[in-house]
């Protein structure tokens, strides 16, 4: 009974935020002390889509972001984690990892944005891309670095000497292998860098608005119905991600 | 006739440190040759110089009329197998098996053929769907030799892989490992601490300690050397029976 009490109190504490953004996103009007909005329509989706705002473009414009960083970060962390994790001076690597986490993303975007502007990367889709890349990029070989243990050394030297060459033993020992720290990085970075606010608003300078840029605009602009429609459309890609992350990886394992 | 592998003054250093000093060794055909050593004597380093896992700092390796020295590890046809069994965690007995011959491309029906004839000499008939976090230990080291011999390798190099087993497990596997040698016509190296386990195995045996190797002309060489330790051990067990 217990059990259950607390099962439920789960489901609700991760479902009760998601009907309310959802609830507040139909409102029109909602104003002390109604329990209920006074009108619920469409009308707040169909006005951004008209409106300048465009939250549908926005919305993919943050997916090909995010999805560039993430699959950018997963492929690259994965060969560099290997190279520091055997290393001689792994530790000396591992330590310099860390220091972009000592600095907050803004700190990292304010020390960026010089070099930027001389490159004219600032404001454009790459610089966001690159900025958030630089960002995430340590926490990716971090994700990987204890997957290069002794016993993956070992079985990478067996495969060479049963006669696999380079390519056949990243594709049929290290790629299955290392499937879960992939997806796991994969997952970590695209979250990072769709949540991602303050770097992103320096480095795009406006010129870029991802949907979690949108959604602080239209806070400041003290239009919680936007700002909700907004937030109902930005955990759209993290839910997928924890369906698919359920239903395949978890139930495999 | 000429050996099936000559190695030449081979020497491997890791910065000042010396690990192999001078080393001359000769295998013949269908020949096991026992090495003896204990732990940090060189045994690993030097079998890993010969599957082309390690470059040796100095010396020459010759595999029939070929030096080798060059050649990367998966052209050299010499599997290396380790104390444990590391069979591919992701694949069950039959893959694992299969693994060397898919990576030849050699048509499936071949594969079928080759890998259910090892899984009878091994005795894997019945296991082989079996994952392998579902096999014993001795189970795993079977798959393992079965997976190295089915490639049929110039060399097979053995580091201590009975070592992990207990002594009734370990006992079996030396048979089955006598028995395959025979029927496949096998070379390998075969690296132990346990002077029983090398006189058993080894047609010939050789002793490394710190890094310096001596390769004994026949057992009673081996039996007749003070240092081999072989007159120790019995004397010991005589002692138990008086």
């Amino acid at each position: 009974m217990f059990k259950k009490v607390l099962q439920y109190l789960f489901i609700s504490s991760i479902g009760f935020p998601l009907v309310f953004l959802l609830l507040l996103s139909l409102s029109r009007s909602w104003q002390f002390p109604a329990i209920w909005p006074q009108q619920l329509s469409f009308a707040n989706w169909e006005f951004l889509q008209k409106s300048n705002a465009q939250l549908f473009q926005t919305f993919f414009l943050s997916l090909g972001i995010s999805l560039l960083v993430a699959v950018t970060v997963t492929v690259l962390a994965f060969f560099i984690s290997k190279e520091i994790a055997y290393s001689k001076r792994k530790s000396t690597y591992l330590f310099l990892t860390y220091i972009p986490y000592l600095l907050s993303p803004v700190i990292m975007a304010v020390i960026f944005q010089y070099y930027f502007i001389l490159t004219h990367l600032s404001g454009t889709f790459l610089g966001v891309a690159l900025a958030q890349f630089l960002i995430a990029f340590p926490y990716g070989v971090l994700i990987y670095i204890n997957f290069w243990n002794k016993q993956i050394n070992e079985l990478e030297a067996l495969s060479y000497t049963l006669g696999a060459n380079k390519w056949q033993t990243l594709k049929k020992v290290l790629l299955p292998l290392s499937k879960n720290a992939l997806i796991l990085c994969f997952f970590q970075v695209f979250l990072i860098s769709w949540f991602e606010y303050g770097l992103t608003n320096l480095i795009g300078t406006g010129k870029i608005k991802t949907l979690t840029v949108s959604v602080f605009n239209f806070i400041n602009e003290a239009n919680i119905f936007y700002a909700a429609l907004a937030c109902c459309l930005l955990v759209v890609p993290p839910m997928i991600l924890l369906y698919i992350n359920k239903r395949y990886i978890f139930i495999k394992r | 006739m000429q050996p099936l592998l000559h190695i030449k003054n081979l020497s491997k250093s890791f910065g000042n440190e010396s690990i192999l000093t001078n080393v001359n060794l000769h295998l013949k055909h269908n020949e096991v040759l026992s090495v003896i050593g204990t732990s940090g004597s060189g045994k690993t380093t030097l079998l890993k110089i010969i599957a082309g896992l390690e470059q040796q700092t100095t010396g020459e390796l010759w595999l029939n009329e070929n030096e080798i020295s060059n050649q990367p590890a998966q052209n050299r046809n010499i599997v290396y197998l380790y104390q444990e069994a590391l069979l591919f965690p992701h694949l069950n007995v039959f893959e694992n098996i299969a693994f060397g011959l898919r990576l030849k491309k050699q048509p499936s029906i071949d594969i079928k053929t080759k890998v259910e004839k090892m899984l009878t000499y091994l005795e894997l008939e019945k296991h082989k769907n079996k994952m392998p976090h579902q096999l014993s230990g001795g189970q795993k080291q079977r798959v393992s030799f079965g997976r190295a011999m089915v490639v049929e390798p110039k060399i097979l190099l053995l580091d201590e892989p009975f070592g992990a087993l207990d002594s009734h497990t370990r006992t079996k596997m030396q048979v089955l490992f006598k028995g395959l040698v025979g029927k496949l016509n096998i070379s390998a190296l075969f690296v132990t601490h346990d002077i029983k386990e090398a006189i058993i195995m080894g047609n010939t045996i050789g002793k490394i300690e710190k890094g310096n190797w001596q390769q004994y002309q026949n057992k009673q060489a081996f039996y007749d050397d003070e240092t081999s330790g072989v007159k120790n051990e019995i004397a010991f067990w005589k002692d138990i029976i008086t």
